[in-house]
């Protein structure tokens, strides 16, 4: 769909209350379609299996998208498509998009499910606060890992020039210069100059200046947008996506169903899911970013989150070409093997049902900086050996990583891990002899599981 | 007394099948019966409410169904709260809440589940959305002669403007009229101390609990 429909409808699209779109035609329609579909969930499968049902699910997501439309929550208006819109855009969906430069450029592809072929890893911070004083390094010991495609979201920037930023002062604009200035001299110093950036510097239309070809951000890094749960999206998403459209950035759009929010239980969120991942891409998406989070628990790893990632994935693999990638966030944080688990977990159930990666994360980082570069090399791995296996082959894993973490998920007292700075020693940029033991320990043991990790 | 039981029953289901229409009709019946409305509004709205809060917070029932129900007691309130004023009576609430996103942050699940919570508890709130700069948020505390101000914050940079309405509050001289309460994500105890806010909580239930065990001084 060409944006300047987008920017005009907008502007012109039938006037309705916030709560009305979410209740009356979300919540409303996404019940009455998981019924009509017969999308249903027991409450203890790990991983759909059924493809009659991610197939269903595809067709409920659609139609409920036909039904809603996305709430343009600025103006309170709804933007809506056409059935005909909806089906040209899902048949001329780009299969694959490049990004990067030179010889660090690299291409992420649509993938089936239980396809072969290697997901595509964004792997780096993924918008954990990172302190100033570290956002160069902590980026360079992310870039330095060869598994990793593109380095994915440098960093939630708290203050500049030790000073607070308040979203969308002048401050957050110099935040956003700072912001692609650094991470393009981490993957400089990483020796991959052209790597491509995932980029998503603050919360502002000033952010747009993280733009620079030269020090900065390029048009061959995919730029992040995300909507608001559910269906929803704002100005500031609106503008930077104008911009980043016409400045040929690739678009990463991403979005989080809540499950337990206005979509209800698993199934209904799962065609939530579905729903958005067709917004995603009627707004100008190129690659589509689901965060499978749960309300109450507030990660990705639980069970009702690992379901949803299965089915969502499969349906979008099997019925589209779009370019999918899931979002890995944990109780566990890095420095602990909970953190291992988790993400693993995740990882073969995304993988195996069509999905690229992105992540990972502790759902809630502790202080500054509260991420791993070799923790991230090891989800990437896992996420490699994922490719080719059968959900069949995965299931049992990951039935048997979910039950070492799955009675410590509270994120308050889950494992509280160490900062970047405790895990590595910042003058090589190596992890320290505490941390290489524990990814040792770790991918031993997930061997011992029947992941192929070479 | 079986027919309030029976009426108190109908109110209970019209909440349990997220019903406004069954709610208001049940209230119109306990008008009609001559029941005690204070009572029935306890019985037959306040009660089932209360449950299904807690159900939400089991996650055995969602967003939409929560919603739903607070919205039946609100319509089968709004009908008995008309009979009682009429009568010269008066609904007590427990206080007049004033519940917002603060400025540059959009996340509103979170401030909305507090706000159908604490309305769930007896508390007249009125929910102002995201995004509200700290003079609206004045303002509408001001205009409805508000008792609490509820400030709802889920990033650690737009924390920054639960400062800011208090700041602003201390330049007008109007700081002391108010309860501040804060919450979000990456809002402590520290942070609510820090910026001399008067109350803190982690989630939607104890955000009520506090409130209850606070509110003597405020009842107007
Ligand atoms: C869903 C979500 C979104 C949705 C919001 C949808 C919506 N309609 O609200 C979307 C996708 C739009 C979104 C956007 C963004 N988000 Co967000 N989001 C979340 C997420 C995953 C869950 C929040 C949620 O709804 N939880 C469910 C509710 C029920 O829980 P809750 O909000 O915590 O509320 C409970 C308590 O906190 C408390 N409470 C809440 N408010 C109040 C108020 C008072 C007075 C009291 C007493 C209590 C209280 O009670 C509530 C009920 O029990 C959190 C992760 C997390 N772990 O929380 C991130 C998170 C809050 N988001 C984050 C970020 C970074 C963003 C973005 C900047 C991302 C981006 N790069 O674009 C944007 C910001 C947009 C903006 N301008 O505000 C970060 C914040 C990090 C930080 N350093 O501050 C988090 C923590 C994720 C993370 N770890 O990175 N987000």
């Amino acid at each position: 769909m060409n944006f300047k429909e987008i920017a005009k409808r907008s502007e012109t699209g039938p006037l309705t209350e916030a709560k009305d779109f979410l209740m009356k035609s979300v919540a409303a329609n996404a019940m009455r379609l998981s019924k009509e579909y017969d999308i249903t969930w027991d409450g203890k499968t790990l991983i759909n299996l059924d493809d009659d049902m991610a197939d269903r699910c595809f067709q409920a997501g659609r139609e409920l998208f036909i039904n809603t439309g996305v709430y343009s929550m600025n103006s309170s208006r709804v933007v809506k498509f056409s059935t005909s819109e909806v089906d040209d855009a899902l048949r001329f969906t780009r299969s694959q998009v490049a990004m990067g430069q030179g010889k660090d450029q690299v291409c992420i592809h649509h993938r089936q499910v239980e396809d072969a072929r290697k997901p595509f890893i964004f792997c780096g911070p993924f918008n954990a606060n990172v302190h100033e004083d570290m956002f160069v390094k902590l980026n360079e010991a992310f870039s330095q890992e060869k598994i990793v495609d593109c380095l994915f979201f440098p960093g939630y920037l708290n203050e500049v020039d030790g000073q607070l930023i308040r979203p969308t002062s002048a401050l957050a604009s110099r935040a956003a210069i700072l912001y692609g200035q650094w991470a393009r001299e981490a993957v400089r110093r990483g020796g991959r100059p052209g790597m491509a950036i995932a980029g998503h510097a603050v919360m502002a239309p000033g952010e747009i200046a993280c733009t620079n070809e030269a020090t900065g951000l390029r048009s061959t890094d995919p730029r992040a947008m995300v909507l608001i749960s559910e269906l929803q999206v704002d100005d500031v998403t609106l503008t930077r996506t104008a911009y980043y459209l016409a400045y040929g950035c690739p678009i990463y759009m991403a979005f989080t169903p809540l499950i337990g929010g206005y979509g209800g239980g698993v199934p209904g969120s799962s065609v939530v899911a579905v729903a958005s991942f067709i917004a995603s891409i009627m707004l100008g998406g190129e690659i589509v970013h689901m965060g499978p989070q749960h309300m109450k628990y507030k990660q990705q790893t639980n069970l009702h989150s690992l379901f949803l990632a299965s089915l969502a994935n499969q349906a979008v693999a099997r019925n589209s070409n779009i370019i999918a990638t899931t979002s890995h966030t944990t109780s566990g944080r890095p420095g602990s093997a909970q953190y291992a688990y988790e993400f693993s977990a995740l990882a073969l159930t995304a993988v195996t049902s069509g999905s690229n990666v992105s992540g990972p994360r502790p759902a809630e980082p502790l202080g500054n900086n509260n991420v791993s570069p070799l923790m991230g090399k090891l989800f990437a791995e896992v996420a490699h050996a994922a490719a080719g296996m059968s959900r069949d082959k995965a299931t049992p894993i990951v039935e048997a990583l979910y039950a070492k973490y799955k009675d410590n998920l509270d994120l308050e007292t889950a494992p509280k891990g160490q900062p970047f700075e405790e895990l590595y020693d910042l003058e090589t940029l190596t992890p320290t002899l505490e941390h290489q033991a524990l990814y040792d320990q770790v991918k031993e043991e997930l061997v011992n599981l029947g992941i192929p990790l070479l | 007394m079986a027919d309030a039981e029976r009426i108190y029953e109908m109110m209970k289901k019209s909440i349990e099948t997220y019903d406004s229409d069954a709610a208001v009709a049940a209230a119109e019946l306990a008008i009609a019966e001559g029941l005690d409305l204070l009572t029935a509004v306890e019985k037959g709205f306040a009660n089932p409410i209360r449950e299904l809060g807690e159900a939400f917070d089991r996650m055995e029932v969602f967003l939409p169904e929560l919603t739903l129900g607070a919205d039946a007691m609100k319509a089968g309130v709004a009908v008995l709260e008309k009979a009682l004023n009429a009568k010269g009576g008066k609904l007590k609430s427990k206080g007049t809440v004033i519940v917002g996103t603060v400025e540059g942050d959009i996340h509103d699940i979170g401030k909305s589940v507090v706000a159908t919570l604490l309305q769930a508890n007896g508390y007249q709130v009125h929910d102002l959305g995201v995004d509200i700069p700290a003079p609206r948020i004045i303002e509408a505390a001001e205009s409805h002669n508000a008792d609490v101000i509820a400030l709802s914050a889920l990033l650690s940079t737009t924390m920054l403007y639960q400062r800011d309405v208090i700041e602003l509050l201390k330049n007008k001289g109007l700081r002391d009229k108010y309860f501040i309460l804060v919450g979000g994500a990456p809002v402590t105890q520290a942070w609510a101390d820090e910026i001399g806010a008067d109350g803190f909580a982690h989630d939607a239930f104890e955000a009520v609990l506090l409130l209850d065990s606070v509110k003597e001084g405020w009842g107007k």
